[in-house]
Parts: C-alpha cells; sequence; structure tokens
C-alpha cells in the first residue's frame, strides 16, 4: 500500500464512517480498496457496548422518557460500534426523514425509528420508504394518525413527495391528495390516547408507553385514485410502488445520497456521478446500497477533489473526535453531556429544527459553533491518558529509531495519525514551528502524563484546532 | 382486580399497585426505584435512583400499604456525607440502620430509620474489604453484611460496622465465580444467595463462603434467566427472582426448582387515580384504549413488549418480602412497585 492508499481508505471511512483509529484503518487496508467498500455496505453482527450494560448503570437510557438520555443511548452506540458504516446510513436517514422529539414527546419511538434505519436503510428504498410509512414515530410527526378516510389530512401525504422523494414540481395537488387518501387508516396503536399524552407531554401514572403501527381497515378510503397517472384502488403500498418508479425520485436519492457522502456540493464532475447513481438505482431495483457502490468506486470520489470537500456535521466531529480518543467505551457518568454538546454545535441528536432537517454544509459553521467543535475536539485529543491518545503516542515513539522526532516529525505524525490529514503548507509551517519551541521531542522512557506526552497532547490539540480537522 | 397465581406448592395473589412516576425532585411519587425494604411496622422504604437530570434528589421515599406517602431523605447526588451518585440496593439490620449501597462511590452508607445519616464505609480497590461497585447487600440474623461487590467479582462478608470478616468469588463461569454480580439475600439459615448477573444464574452459599448450589442458565423459559438482578428468599425457603432482563419475575422452590413466573398485572394506583382525577380527558382516552396490545414481530422482545404493555414488569429490578408474605417488585422504568401476597 501507498500512502495515496492510505489517504483514500482514511477518505472512504470519514464518508462510509466516523473516521478511523490507526489500528481500525490498517485493518481496513488489509482488506485493500473493494473488500472495504463491501464489508462497509454490508455491515452485520455489529459489536457495540451491549444493550445490558448500558441499562444496568444508566436507567435513563434503561426507561429512554427524556431526550438527553435517549441522545446518550445512540452515542453510545455510534462511538462504540465495529460497523460505523450502519450508524452512518442510520444518521443519514435521520437527518432527511427528520422526526423530532418536540412534538412527539416520545423517544422510544425516535429509537425504534433509528432501528429501522440500521434495518433497511441500505436496502430496497421502496422497502424503507413503506418502512418509513408504518413507522409509529412518523405517523405523529407528520399528523397521519388524524388522516382519516372522511377527514382526510394531507400532511404526511404532501411530505412523502416534496421531501422524502420526488421534490417540489414533480406532482400536482390532485396527486397529493390522492397520496394522502391512500395513507388514511396508517396509523399507531392506540393512537387517541397516544396523541393526548403527546400533546401533553404526560409521562402519567408511569412513565411513557412506547409506540407501534396500527393498520385500521376500517378508517382506510378504498376508493379509486387517480396518482401520477396512474388509477386504482391504492392504498399506501402502491403509491410506494408508483414513487419509486419515478426519475425525480432516483434524482432526488442519488443526489442527497451524493452530498451526505460525497460532497457538499455538487460539481459538473459530481453531476456524472449522480447520473451514474440514478443508473444503478433502477437497474438495482431502488437498492441504496449499489447506488453508495457505484460512488464509492468513482474516480470522482477517488479524486482530490472529493477529499475534505465536505465540512463534518457536529455529530460526526464529535463522534469521530471520541472514537480517535477511544474514551466512552463502557458505560460512564457524563454521556449525556457530550450528546448536549452536539446540540450547542447545532446539530442535536434526536430533535432535528425542522421536518427539513439540518442544514448542512458550511451552514454548520458559525463563530459559536466553531469554538464549540474546536474546543471539543482540541480536548478530547489532548488528553494523554486517554487510551486513543496514548496508542498515538507509541506509535509516534515507535516511528524513529532513536525515539527522537524532529518538529516537523511530530507535526507531520500527528497529522498523519489523525487521519492522514491533508494541511495547507501555512497550517503545516504553523504546527512545525510550534513544535520548534520545544526542540527534539525525546520520547524514550515516556511516562503516562510526562512533559514528553504532554507535548504530543499539545501537538495534537493545535491539529485539532485546525481548519482541516473540521473538514471530512 | 386480584388475580392468583399459583404452583402446586406456591401461590401469588395480586394485591395493588403503588406508585406514580415523580418527575421533580420531592413529594409523592418514585424516581426510577431500584430496592425496597419494609420494616416490621410496616413502612415502606423505596430507594429512587433517580436518572441525571433528576440526581440532585436521589433519595429513600417512605409510603405505606395504603398508599400514604409519609416523608423521604436523603442527602441528593455526590461523595459527600449521605450522598449518592450511583445508589443500587438497601438492607436493614438488627438496630434498624438501613445500610445503602453506592456502587460509583464505591462505598456503603448508613442512615436510620428515620432518615438520618449515620456515616459511610468502604474505600474503592480490590484488596480485603475494598469495594469496587458495590450492589446487592444483605445482612443476617447476627448483623454480618453480605456486600455484593460486583466489579471484583466476589461477595465480601463484613461486620455491622464494616470490618471486614471475609470474601470469596472471583470472575469467571464456574461455580462460586461471578461475572457482574448484583442481589443478594440470606436465608433463614444464613445461607447466602447471590444473583449472578452476566452469567445469567442463582448461586447459593453457606454463611462463610463454601459454594453449596447453583440455579438457573441464560433463557427465557421456565427457570432460565436473563440478567437477574434481584433475589429474595421466604421462611419457607422459596426463592424469588427478579429476572430483569426477561421482564418478569420467578419463584423457585427451595431445591432450585422452577415454581412460576409473574409477568406484572399493574393496576392504577391511589396517586394515578388522583391523577386522572384531575385529567379527565385523558382518562378517557385510557379507557378505551388497549393497554395490553399486539406488537409487530420487530417489537417482539420482553423489553419491548414491557415498553408498550403498561400493565407487565418493566424493569423489575429487586424483589423483597415483608414479614406478611407480601413481596414487592420495584419496577425501576415505570416508577412504580406491585405488591404480591403469598397465599
Amino acid at each position: 500500500m501507498t500512502s495515496n492508499d492510505t489517504a483514500l481508505m482514511a477518505h472512504l471511512l470519514r464518508r462510509a464512517g466516523f473516521g478511523a483509529n490507526r489500528d481500525e484503518l490498517e485493518r481496513y487496508l488489509g482488506m485493500g480498496y473493494d473488500d472495504a467498500v463491501e464489508t462497509l455496505l454490508n455491515p452485520s453482527d455489529p459489536a457495540n457496548i451491549p444493550d445490558d450494560l448500558i441499562r444496568r448503570y444508566h436507567v435513563e437510557q434503561s426507561e429512554l422518557r427524556d431526550l438527553p438520555g435517549s441522545a446518550a443511548y445512540w452515542m453510545y452506540r455510534m462511538i462504540s460500534t465495529t460497523c460505523p458504516s450502519e450508524e452512518k446510513i442510520a444518521l443519514f436517514w435521520h437527518g432527511l426523514f427528520a422526526t423530532g422529539y418536540t412534538k412527539l414527546n416520545q423517544a422510544r419511538a425516535l429509537l425504534d425509528q433509528v432501528d429501522m434505519f440500521r434495518r433497511s436503510g441500505l436496502g430496497s428504498f421502496e422497502v424503507l420508504l413503506l418502512e418509513l410509512s408504518r413507522d409509529p414515530a412518523m405517523m405523529l410527526w407528520l399528523d397521519n394518525n388524524e388522516n382519516h378516510r372522511d377527514s382526510m389530512n394531507e400532511n404526511f401525504g404532501r411530505e412523502l413527495l416534496e421531501l422524502f422523494s420526488m421534490g417540489i414540481g414533480n406532482y400536482t395537488e390532485d396527486d397529493v391528495k390522492a397520496c394522502a387518501r391512500a395513507f388514511t387508516g396508517w396509523t399507531l396503536g392506540n393512537a387517541e390516547y397516544m396523541a393526548v399524552r403527546a400533546f401533553k407531554d404526560s409521562i402519567w401514572p408511569y412513565g411513557r408507553i412506547a409506540w407501534h403501527f396500527e393498520y385500521r381497515e376500517d378508517d382506510h378510503d378504498d376508493g379509486e385514485k387517480t396518482f401520477l397517472g396512474e388509477t386504482g384502488n391504492f392504498n399506501g403500498e402502491e403509491i410506494i410502488a408508483i414513487i419509486v418508479k419515478q426519475e425525480s425520485t432516483a434524482r432526488f436519492l442519488a443526489t442527497r445520497l451524493f452530498q451526505f457522502f460525497g460532497a457538499d456540493e455538487v460539481t459538473e464532475a459530481g453531476e456524472k456521478v449522480i447520473d451514474e447513481m440514478m443508473a444503478t438505482y433502477f437497474s438495482s431495483g431502488y437498492q441504496i446500497r449499489d447506488m453508495l457502490r457505484t460512488l464509492f468506486h468513482s474516480g470522482f470520489f477517488k479524486s482530490d477533489e472529493a477529499r475534505f470537500a465536505r465540512v463534518k456535521g457536529p455529530v460526526e466531529m464529535v463522534v469521530g473526535a471520541i472514537r480517535m480518543s477511544g474514551n466512552y467505551q463502557t458505560p460512564f457518568l457524563g454521556i449525556e453531556n457530550v450528546s448536549r454538546t452536539m446540540l450547542y454545535m447545532g446539530q442535536g441528536l434526536l430533535q432535528p429544527p425542522t421536518v427539513e432537517g439540518w442544514h448542512e454544509g458550511v451552514e454548520w459553521i458559525d463563530s459559536g459553533a466553531l469554538v464549540e467543535r474546536v474546543n471539543f475536539a482540541a480536548k478530547e485529543l489532548s488528553n494523554v491518558s486517554s487510551p486513543g491518545v496514548r496508542s498515538i503516542i507509541e506509535r509516534l515513539a515507535a516511528s524513529s529509531e532513536d525515539g527522537v522526532l524532529a518538529p516537523s516529525d511530530l507535526a507531520d505524525g500527528c497529522l498523519d495519525l489523525l487521519g492522514p490529514i491533508q494541511v495547507s503548507e501555512e497550517t503545516r509551517s504553523i504546527l512545525v514551528d510550534y513544535a520548534s519551541r520545544h526542540g527534539d521531542l525525546d520520547l524514550n522512557g515516556h511516562q503516562p502524563g510526562d512533559e514528553a506526552e504532554q507535548q504530543v497532547g499539545n501537538m495534537l490539540r493545535l491539529v485539532a484546532a485546525t481548519k482541516e480537522y473540521q473538514l471530512a | 382486580m386480584s388475580t392468583q397465581t399459583e404452583s402446586p406448592s406456591i401461590a401469588l395473589d395480586y394485591v395493588k399497585t403503588i406508585g406514580i412516576v415523580n418527575n421533580g425532585f420531592n413529594g409523592r411519587g418514585f424516581a426510577n426505584p431500584y430496592d425496597i425494604v419494609v420494616d416490621g411496622g410496616g413502612r415502606i422504604f423505596v430507594l429512587n435512583r433517580c436518572d441525571p437530570l433528576r440526581a440532585s434528589a436521589i433519595r429513600v421515599g417512605v409510603c405505606t400499604l395504603d398508599e400514604e406517602y409519609l416523608n423521604e431523605f436523603g442527602r441528593g447526588n455526590g461523595a459527600g456525607d449521605g450522598q449518592f451518585v450511583w445508589p443500587v440496593a438497601m438492607a436493614v439490620d438488627s438496630q434498624n440502620r438501613l445500610h445503602i449501597t453506592d456502587e460509583y462511590n464505591h462505598r456503603v452508607t448508613l442512615y436510620s430509620m428515620s432518615g438520618d445519616y449515620l456515616y459511610h464505609w468502604g474505600t474503592a480497590g480490590s484488596g480485603n474489604g475494598e469495594l469496587s461497585g458495590p450492589a446487592g447487600i444483605a445482612i443476617d440474623a447476627s448483623d454480618n453484611v453480605f456486600v455484593v461487590d460486583q466489579h471484583n467479582a466476589r461477595v465480601q462478608k463484613f461486620s455491622a460496622d464494616g470490618k471486614f470478616i471475609t470474601t470469596w468469588g472471583s470472575f469467571g463461569q464456574g461455580d462460586g465465580q461471578f461475572n457482574l454480580p448484583w442481589g443478594a439475600a440470606v436465608d433463614g439459615e444464613g445461607n447466602v444467595y447471590v444473583a449472578d448477573w452476566r452469567n445469567d444464574r442463582i448461586q447459593k452459599f453457606t454463611n462463610d463462603g463454601e459454594f453449596l448450589a447453583v440455579y438457573g442458565e441464560t433463557g427465557g423459559g421456565e427457570g432460565q434467566f436473563q440478567r437477574p438482578t434481584g433475589v429474595a428468599v421466604d421462611s419457607d425457603g422459596f426463592i424469588y427472582v427478579a429476572d430483569w432482563g426477561n421482564e418478569r419475575v420467578q419463584v423457585l422452590g427451595p431445591d432450585g426448582s422452577f415454581r412460576l413466573i409473574l409477568r406484572g398485572e399493574a393496576t392504577v394506583s391511589k396517586w394515578a387515580e388522583d391523577y386522572f382525577a384531575s385529567n379527565p380527558e385523558e382518562k378517557a382516552e385510557r379507557d378505551i384504549s388497549n393497554l395490553i396490545p399486539t406488537l409487530p414481530g420487530h417489537l417482539n422482545t420482553p423489553y419491548h413488549v414491557s415498553s408498550q404493555t403498561e400493565p407487565y414488569f418493566w424493569g423489575p429490578v429487586s424483589v423483597s418480602l415483608d414479614r406478611e408474605g407480601r413481596l414487592y417488585v420495584a419496577e425501576t422504568n415505570r416508577h412504580r412497585f406491585q405488591v404480591y401476597q403469598k397465599r
């Protein structure tokens, strides 16, 4: 493997996962790029902090009554999973099919939805839309529990077309009505009681009661409908079968996948990849996994143009930093503070601002959010007692035959082991200048927390504060 | 409503449910109850573990079987005198002192039954007498204190004032070994029972730690366990187990043979009735709801079923007995306990 192979694999792991520490990166390098892509696209049997351990120590993550504990529960999963791509695709769908705690007051239902994204997020888009339409959190979020045979509510039907598939301009108001009629009777169990409890944020008498899907045939409008030029006594399944056939749906999905996994901005080269992903969409029978395979094998994705072409979302940034530091691998007091930190950065898990999700790309960065991001990453990665940082120190020590690193070796070594991260010459010279203040770094006989190790921690802190670290 | 559950040799009648969620910092109701002790006068002491949002109000609440909320005590969250971070279990000695374990502070704190802080003992470590994540606690008729030292995978025996006497156990799956053990109980003969949590079994020892028997194995069938958290033994030797991962309680005979399963059948407590009296619209919708629904296949696990089925146990973390043959099952996730009467 050349260093370019290493950089490409790190790039893939930043996009399909949350970045990788060097041990993880080397495991994937051992597979080769093609097998690595397949491993990431076919997550199986993930290992993560077991639920029983989480529930034993964190009662709030057993009950999942409130938002902070529920977000922290997902954080544990993202931090500790051996299948980061499974969590990354769930995060993608969480942003696209944005469903929020506000209004629902039911975090358990949101985490069940995330589970559904794990289960179906890489398979058929048709199946995914069907699962979404049967998801009780989505039903209440977009008022489909109020969508009755004799009293239609268009909200879910409209957003299914506008925000979740075809996009505005590709259907008529009559199509919206037909779509909504087809989903009458799709609701959640004990819908009326659950709606009252959600509205009042009632936890009484005995805490939350979780939700499940229910189809009420007697409340379904089984009449004839004309939808996108086709006529029949459509139910929801037939409507979705028609939606997924549309080119606009393919373009919508390919574009959103590209912008999350490929690059924030769609350039001319990016447009060609999107076209290829659309072709894959149809040839594969709407398989999301196949579309991502097309993306990850594209010349664009492997080119310099795609590297560091995305601003890390707050969740990506925080999870990536913690996975690198190696912290929170067992239940630990304070995990809820980490999920709260992401909220301050502009992305509260399970609480997207609207049904449109978060505005991504450069919009993640404002002055307040940037300070939070830099402070968090710098603190997380400069703690020399963290297992991941200790591993970096050991690798740096082993990288020099005599255990002594010149200032440029220290700067380049830290950039390499945190990524590799590509930085501008200006940024690199600042890092080297900083290291030069202390002269060569002698790591011979280093002890936990001693001055030599602190110098490494300080360099990692500086790298975490660079503009380039904020990019994926 | 009163139902009966029985086997050829033991019968338990459901009596009532006591509790309501308390999302504040004091007053009637419970916040993630973790253990229960009933004193000779029938006062019910409930240890509120409390989630992080309410940790400043970690406390013991006291009520009666008639659902009168009497008082509460505690000094909140922290490492100071009388404070807790992750309290787990309680036991009472012959001097009516309440011993409360704290698996985060690695110590045992004593309160009087009237709520006065007395003192705490225990330091973190793995040497004799040191603790790492003390969980279950039981006290025998001679006031020997047995502490389940979870992260050290052992049981330690102390005198009533915390002086080390002996210890047994190591990490593993063999007889006398443990994997993150939790609850403990002592029977009338002084034998010690331990809920060997991550080995999905109950182990029985003599008062000095000699291995006697092991009951159960991993699973969801009769006599099988999924992360048992609590254990209690009545005067006839019947063994009650909080089968936490299976969201149920099991009762074993004195020889460890399976006798019966309780799934929970909670009803509306007096405090819950008060709530619904003030919220009639919510009550009206509740009355026409099916609180024991049939669920889609992907939700067909004990945890999901209990999260959706309010009458069932959800997070049944401890089993406690009183002198009248009543069983109290504390449910962490439902902020209540269900009471059964042995016939």
